[in-house]
């Protein structure tokens, strides 16, 4: 049998996958079907009855399967009456009707009946203008109603579902989308059905209500407007909202997203961002994104951002014009010599981090240049065997082996965690290493719970495995995974650095690549659908890789001839005065416990969105635009370069980091700025060697995705999901063009520093500069808590509830203790906490 | 805890009849009406938690079938069949009148917490209408006079501590 069906809808002919449905193959040719209950992403269920059409399949003879033909020679066709298009697969010689009178008919008495109850609200309705059933009614209902309006059922509007989404009971069509993603998406059957017919309504039991990290994009897909967030309700309509593309700042998935933006009298006629919603990118985020990204944007908006250059005058930071700032900042870098660092974080853009590194190395002559926080070692590794280009970690499935290694993606990396979730449904193997249960483990035949301080012992026995044939070695459960993996199409390994050291990191990075490259010329490495994804702890930590945010690399991963200090050696040389001059570029060394203060040095500047502990000790602080309100690039732990666009007005006199830098490099000797972020790009795409062939209108370029959820029809909800301004670009790793040699792995070690070890362990709400600036989401930030099992918690006399003082990156921290049996022994779990490295021992402080 | 302190045998019957444990939903949440009254939200979290399940999905079982009380019955819930044979045979003014003698609305219970009135969709016995079932048992051929019988004997038989067989029995007997 031909994999392709030939069938006709509405006369026209097409030729589509066998088992697409017809709703779908009538999309393909820009047909619209209408629909409700139905959705590309999910199982269809035929609850709606809004997409019947006719359908008639070729008659054929009963003896000789031939088929019949009328006296013209055409095949005979026999309707059997109105069929769910989003039920009903093609076949072969399929004739679909879908604008017969009795269709018509059908879709208006769908219209009728599922309006009987509906409250015609849509004045008030936030979806009003966006809304698959106002325009389906528009398109396809008969304007006219036998309904009593009298008759209508007075029902709850507001219905909190947790904080964060309300449900309005009366505009509610049953069609059950949200459910179904809940459970058959993200696995998280927080939501369901209650009660039947009109009394039906949408429950949860969860305590926070609607628990799940995924609970906005409900609201999305919910064709009416009986799902609004806390955030956008009543905020504004839909057809004032101007969508403005832009990316996660937060997730190194690089997920894409739209902001809605509306000028409003009450801010001064300034643009104000009103919401967040997913953009479709499908080898990205698809069309989902986290909780955290949607609401995280009040940060930009916050009355606290720095405004103004701020100069210390008489110990006092004082508002001062940029020319002074700059003079000054430019002047006391020089007058250092080579004892000045610059610092950075990794959530500015590419540009930045370009033009960061390059006032340092060439305006300075300094290569003490490097992130502030760095957690997560293997950039250069990755830049030989990461993931290849043209991968999509949709392609994943049955055949093919994902291993994750000391990382939680559920809390870390949501939309990683959903899709290695997904691949496994679809029949992928999952190895996991890590060194306490985490949620992938229910996906997963091979998980494999190290002791703690053994994750590269364990890591380096797969390798080992990996490399004897299946048969003669004994059957441990790390050689079970070792055979999967060596067994398997395609495989993809993400890392992360939780209990892990920088060093330790490093070393994992060495043996996942030399395990991608066991088979030598048919590696895995190299081939779309395989290779390294580091889980960066934050959105663009790859681009600072790859624009030499570090003391030995410079742009392209080119080794510095004399490499200059790193962070720690950076913090630590400030106390001693061997450095004088500190540049701290969006970064919070202090805050974050990784610099003690500003000890000896002669100059601190800090560039920053907020008044943070560090810059309160600067000497100059310079105000920066948010990434609401410029443009730039970030590169996703994927290697995927994306644009994304300037939103709303800059705040206050704040500029964007890389004109900053570069009018401060201009004063210290180096060429005029340029004018725009888009030649800055050009510049690092000249010195980046990966980055060859990018610019931002390549950048910018899309193509029809499917499953097709933009268009007019609007059938799938919301305005902002269409991709028009560009799917980014990947870069080639260097194993997808040659082959890479195998990877020495230093020795490392690790004694434990304790009977009972701390590992500190990420969660997606955990209090942070940028996220502690939502109201909606601090009733779910992650509170300190210490988690531990009930033996090792008797032996440190600790209980349940008890409030305990422990050391966190040198500081106290108060914590709850939660006892847990899924806690390993010897091991205390601490989440809701600033991050700290590697194994630390548990000190309980007075 | 109140299902688990009282009917950990039945539990154990229960859970042994079905290959999956999360199919056992239903008669654990007949058992869990039973010990709470209703089935309260605590109710629904603990037959969650025996069964692995998400409390929502419990919730929304109890809200899909309308044999389980989400708000407190009296120990007697007498649900008349109103459906239209039954109204056609005087159900309605049935209704009433019992509304009346128990002096409790539709959907009330008697002060006393014995009886809650109900009425229900077809409960198949429309040529023995007017009828009513009380904690599922039926009670047909009704009129005002064996309404009347019906309370008095409920009302001693809760005097003497004897009630219906209860539902408790009924799954017991399953359970085996
Ligand atoms: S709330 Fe929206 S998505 Fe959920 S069932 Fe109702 S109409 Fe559908
Ligand atoms: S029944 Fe097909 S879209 Fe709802
Ligand atoms: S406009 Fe409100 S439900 Fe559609």
């Amino acid at each position: 049998m031909s994999d392709q069906v030939n069938l006709t809808i509405d006369g026209v002919e097409l030729s589509v996958p066998n088992g697409t449905l017809v709703v779908d193959a009538a999309k393909m040719i820009e047909n619209p079907i209408p629909v409700f209950c139905y959705h590309p992403k999910m199982a269809p269920v035929g609850m709606c009855r809004m997409c019947l059409v006719e359908i008639g399949l070729p008659v054929r003879d009963r003896n000789s399967g031939e088929p019949v033909l009328n006296d013209d020679g055409t095949p005979q066709v026999s309707f059997r009456g109105l069929q769910t298009a989003c039920t009903v697969q093609v076949s072969e010689g399929m004739v679909v009707r879908t604008t017969t009178e009795v269709v018509t008919k059908a879709r208006e008495d769908v219209i009728e009946f599922l309006l009987t109850s509906h409250p015609l609200d849509c004045p008030i309705c936030d979806k009003g203008g966006e809304c698959p059933l106002q325009n389906l009614t528009m398109e396809h209902g008969k304007g006219t109603s036998r309904m009593d309006y009298s008759l209508k059922m007075k029902l709850d509007k507001h219905v909190p579902l947790g904080e964060l989404i309300y449900l309005d009971r009366e505009r509610c069509i049953q069609c059950g989308r949200c459910v179904r993603f809940q459970e058959e998406i993200v696995d998280d059957p927080v939501i369901r059905f209650h009660n039947r017919g009109r009394s039906l309504e949408i429950v949860t039991m969860s305590d926070p209500g609607f628990d799940s990290y995924w609970s906005g994009n409900t609201t999305d897909i919910c064709p009416v407007g009986a799902l609004t967030t806390a955030d956008f309700r009543f905020g504004a309509r839909p057809w004032e909202l101007t969508p403005v593309a832009t990316l996660s700042p937060h997730c190194p998935s690089g997920a894409n997203m739209t902001f809605s933006t509306r000028r409003e009298a009450k801010s001064g006629g300034r643009s104000v961002i009103k919401r967040i919603m997913p953009r479709q990118n499908e080898p990205v985020n698809e069309i989902w994104i986290s909780d955290r990204d949607r609401f995280v944007h009040h940060f930009a908006d916050a009355p606290d951002r720095l405004k103004k250059p701020l100069m210390r005058k008489n110990g006092q930071l004082v508002e001062v014009e940029w020319g002074e700032a700059l003079d000054a900042v430019a002047g006391k870098l020089q007058q250092s010599g080579t004892a000045v660092a610059g610092l950075s974080g990794d959530r500015v853009s590419n540009e930045d981090m370009f033009l960061f590194q390059k006032l340092f190395r060439q305006g300075l002559k300094s290569h003490n240049i490097d992130l502030a926080n760095r957690r997560l070692a293997g950039g250069d590794v990755v830049a030989k065997v990461g993931i290849s280009q043209g991968s999509n970690l949709l392609n994943l499935g049955q055949g093919d082996a994902i291993v994750v290694i000391a990382s939680d993606l559920h809390e870390e990396v949501p939309v990683w965690w959903l899709r290695v979730k997904q691949a496994a449904q679809r029949g992928a193997e999952l190895v996991i290493l890590n060194l306490r249960p985490t949620r992938l483990d229910e996906c997963s035949r091979n998980v494999i719970h190290y002791q703690p301080g053994q994750a590269i012992a364990t890591l380096r026995q797969l390798v080992n495995d990996a490399k004897v044939a299946a048969a003669d070695a004994d059957n441990s459960p790390i050689k079970a995974a070792a055979d999967v993996i060596m067994q398997a199409n395609n495989v993809v390994a993400f890392y992360g650095a939780e209990g892990l050291t920088y060093a330790e990191t490093d070393a994992v990075a060495r043996l996942l690549a030399n395990l991608l490259l066991i088979k030598n010329e048919e590696a895995y490495a190299g081939r779309p659908n395989n290779g390294l994804i580091p889980v960066w702890p934050h959105n663009n930590t790859q681009g600072a890789w790859d624009m030499g945010i570090h003391p030995a690399l410079e742009p392209g991963y080119k080794p510095a001839a004399k490499p200059g200090m790193r962070a720690n050696e950076v913090y630590a040389a400030a106390q001693t005065g061997a450095l004088k001059a500190l540049f701290l570029l969006a970064a919070d060394p202090i805050g974050d416990g990784l610099m003690a203060g500003r000890g000896q040095l002669d100059f601190l500047v800090v560039q920053e969105l907020f008044l943070t502990e560090t810059a309160a000790q600067a000497d100059v602080v310079l105000p920066a635009q948010s990434w609401a309100e410029r443009e730039g690039t970030f590169t996703s732990g994927e290697r995927r370069v994306q644009r994304y666009y300037p939103a709303i007005q800059p705040v206050g006199e704040a500029r964007p980091d890389w004109q900053i830098l570069a009018q401060i490099g201009e004063r210290v000797g180096l060429e005029k700025p340029a004018f725009a972020a888009s030649l800055v790009f050009r510049d690092l795409a000249k010195a980046v060697p990966q980055y060859k062939g990018m610019d931002y209108r390549a950048l910018a370029r899309v193509e029809k995705q499917w499953p097709d959820v933009g268009g007019d029809d609007l059938y799938y909800g919301g305005n902002a999901y269409e991709n028009r301004v560009g799917l980014g670009m990947q870069w080639p790793a260097a194993a997808e063009s040659g082959a890479v040699d195998h990877f020495e792995v230093a020795d490392v070690d690790s004694e434990l520093p304790g009977k009972v070890v701390v590992v500190r362990t990420a969660a997606l709400f955990t209090p942070g500069t940028l996220i502690n600036h939502t109201e909606l989401l601090q009733a779910r930030m992650a509170q300190p808590t210490l988690i531990i099992q009930a033996a090792d918690a008797a032996k440190l006399q600790l209980a349940q509830g008890e409030k305990v003082m422990v050391e966190v990156a040198g500081r106290g921290v108060e914590t709850a203790v939660r006892l847990s049996e899924d806690t390993p022994e010897g091991v205390a779990l601490l989440r809701g906490v600033p991050y700290q490295a590697g194994l630390t021992e548990l000190k309980v402080m007075g | 805890m109140l299902l688990q302190e009282k009917y950990p045998e039945e539990i154990k019957g229960i859970l042994a009849r079905f290959p999956h444990k999360k199919s056992a939903v239903l008669p654990l949440m007949h058992l869990a009406q039973e010990a709470y009254g209703f089935t309260s939200r605590e109710a629904m979290q603990e037959v969650a938690q025996i069964l692995d399940l998400d409390p929502t999905h419990v919730l929304s079982l109890a809200g899909f079938y309308t044999l389980y009380y989400e708000e407190p019955v009296g120990k007697f819930v007498l649900e008349v069949c109103n459906d239209l044979a039954c109204a056609l045979r005087g159900a309605d003014e049935f209704v009433q009148m019992a509304s009346r003698k128990l002096d409790i609305p539709v959907d009330g219970t008697t002060n006393d917490g014995l009886f809650t009135l109900k009425t229900v969709m077809c409960l198949a016995a429309c040529d023995r209408a007017p009828m009513l079932q009380c904690n599922l048992k039926f009670e047909e051929h009704l009129d005002e006079a064996k309404f009347d019988a019906l309370i008095s004997r409920l009302r001693a038989e809760a005097a003497a501590e004897k009630a219906e067989p209860s539902i408790v029995e009924q799954i017991s007997a399953f359970a085996k």
